[in-house]
């Protein structure tokens, strides 16, 4: 697939967002990144990112609706601006089959790290790579409709997840069997409590067989019985080699299941590399 | 090219694009009484009160004048309706898109693809009517599926445009509602173009669903001298509005989503 260069409205230049297989990658930019950057791969990694950064564009006053824009401009009044960097330069690779830990405080630009890699924000600068399909479990639940029944869900985020109706139905009786809901699967979600939907959620991310699995906080749903289903799970996905982007609070479990963590820290990487090393870090700096 | 590959994820994600349409669907039958009956019935009650209360004045200079109304009903209704829903279609699926990646051009596409199967059943009481009213089906009615296309085209680059700045400017659907309401006098939907007085006639001929509508019921049914000429400005008008619509759409397509 070609490389897309895009600009952004602000001028800024725009980020190269591709998905491939086999395509060439210019040359290395990784020669003089220092100490702390030491998440990068020499070998083709799975997911490769590059100096990211995310700029959000803070406006003072904005106007919100056509009226008051044309108004505004009319008068040549100028909207000041405030650009927030959400992602400053982060550079990192995942290697395939490896199980990658992303910790910080709130606001740390976890998620906004994670969007990056789901192709849901584009960076203001930086490249960002993906080898592989990607299921994200960006808040669970992602897509679904209150109003329709469970079964009907499934397959309406089956196909946000890339699936053809037929790949829905070999996995839809493995989903309802994983998520417990069997009872319930005709009824409509609105009726399903907050630990029913992220059940369902997760049983389908987990049913669609990706190449690359991203989890946000997912693990704290669910009670002790559910969350050891779901730790199984993601132990057979390691098993199986599927790479794993895990975003947790839960220190323990991205110690035990994690190869490699990442530190981010108001929106920049803060360390990366050994779970306990890092994580030690981390509490010492709390 | 951009528009090609938007175009690809698009179809990557067919079944997606196919849910939405029948959700959209579902959702807008299931708690109506009459349920896909009212696409059909709708029409045709709009043309019994259009007619009842201007056949007194046109029906004179008008043959077939109720053909007239509801041919012009049902494919302005396509493309109101596609055009109205549209506006929200990014703003309303804002969970979704801030969440996940999808092609976003996805969502206005199935506003449109649900208009037009509302019109396809909508074709039903027009077929009735002509039926009725003894109206001779035109030589050229095997173009109506290429002039709906045409329609459909037009109206996506009108829904790339307005989904995109709701986004930004959230008043816009009731400026485009406005519009729209001028718009559709300035259309001679129930009005024979006749009746329109020489000097006002440019107006008309400065609106593009002018020559959709006058395409359409010349396929259909009615006599046209100028039909090929028309035809023609159709399909320019639909190219420069798809590209249009996908310019303004593409440029802002990545600011979107941090303003949803």
């Amino acid at each position: 697939m070609p490389v897309q260069g895009s600009e952004g409205v602000d001028g800024v230049s725009g980020a190269t967002l591709q998905e491939a297989s086999g395509t060439e990658h210019a040359g290395s930019q990784y020669e003089g990144i220092a100490g702390s950057r030491d998440c990068l791969e020499k070998a083709e990694p799975m997911i490769q990112i590059s100096h990211v950064s995310v700029k959000y564009r803070l406006a003072r006053e904005k106007p919100k609706t056509l009226q008051e824009y044309i108004i505004r401009r009319l008068k040549g009044g100028r909207i000041v601006y405030e650009d927030f960097w959400g992602l400053r330069e982060v550079t990192f690779d995942v290697v395939k089959g490896e199980t990658f830990g992303i910790i910080g405080s709130n606001g740390a630009g976890k998620s906004t790290l994670l969007k990056v890699v789901a192709g849901v924000l584009t960076p203001a600068s930086g490249s960002v790579v993906i080898r592989g399909k990607l299921a994200p479990l960006i808040e669970l639940g992602a897509g679904f409709d209150m109003e329709l029944t469970g079964k009907e869900n499934i397959y309406l985020n089956a196909s946000i997840l890339g699936l053809s109706k037929k790949e829905t139905v070999e996995i839809f009786d493995k989903v309802v069997t994983f998520s417990e809901l069997s009872d319930f699967i005709h009824s409509p979600l609105k009726s399903y409590s907050s630990g029913m939907v992220s059940r369902l959620g997760f049983a389908i991310a987990v049913e669609v067989n990706p190449g690359i699995l991203i989890i946000d906080e997912v693990l704290a749903v669910g009670d002790e019985r559910f969350k050891r289903k779901c730790e199984e799970k993601i132990t057979g996905f390691k098993e199986r080699g599927v790479t794993i982007l895990l975003v947790s609070h839960a220190m323990d479990d991205v110690e035990r299941l994690c190869d490699r963590v990442l530190w981010m820290d108001h929106g920049s990487q803060r360390m990366c590399g050994d779970p306990r090393t890092v994580i030690n870090e981390y509490r010492k700096a709390l | 090219m951009d528009i090609m590959r938007e175009a690809a994820e698009i179809v990557r994600y067919r079944e997606f694009l196919k849910n939405l349409v029948i959700r959209d669907i579902k959702v807008r039958y299931k708690r109506s009484a009459l349920g896909v009956l009212w696409v059909m019935l709708n029409p045709l009650f709009m043309m019994l009160i259009l007619y009842m209360v201007f056949s007194a004045l046109f029906k004179v200079s008008t043959v077939n004048y109720t053909a007239y109304i509801i041919s012009g009903l049902i494919i302005w209704n396509f493309f109101s309706q596609s055009t109205t829903t549209a506006v929200a279609s990014l703003t309303g699926n804002s969970n979704l898109i801030k969440k996940i990646y999808i092609p976003k051009a996805i969502f206005p596409l199935s506003t449109v693809l649900s208009a037009m199967i509302n019109f396809v059943f909508s074709l039903v009481p027009l077929v009735i009517i002509f039926y009725l009213t003894g109206t001779p089906i035109g030589p050229r009615i095997y173009l109506v599926p290429i002039i709906i296309i045409l329609v459909a085209m037009f109206s996506f680059g009108i829904t790339l445009f307005l989904s995109t700045l709701t986004v930004f400017f959230h008043d816009t659907i009731y400026i485009y509602e406005v519009i729209l309401m001028a718009w559709m006098w300035v259309t001679p939907l129930f009005y024979p173009v006749s009746i329109v007085p020489e000097k006002f006639r440019m107006i008309l001929e400065l609106n593009p669903f002018y020559y959709f509508i006058n395409v359409f019921r010349g396929a259909l049914y009615m006599e046209n001298p100028l039909f090929v000429q028309q035809f023609l400005y159709c399909f320019l008008l639909s190219l420069a509005m798809l590209t249009m619509g996908w310019l303004f759409f593409n440029r802002l397509r990545e600011k979107v989503v941090f303003y949803l």
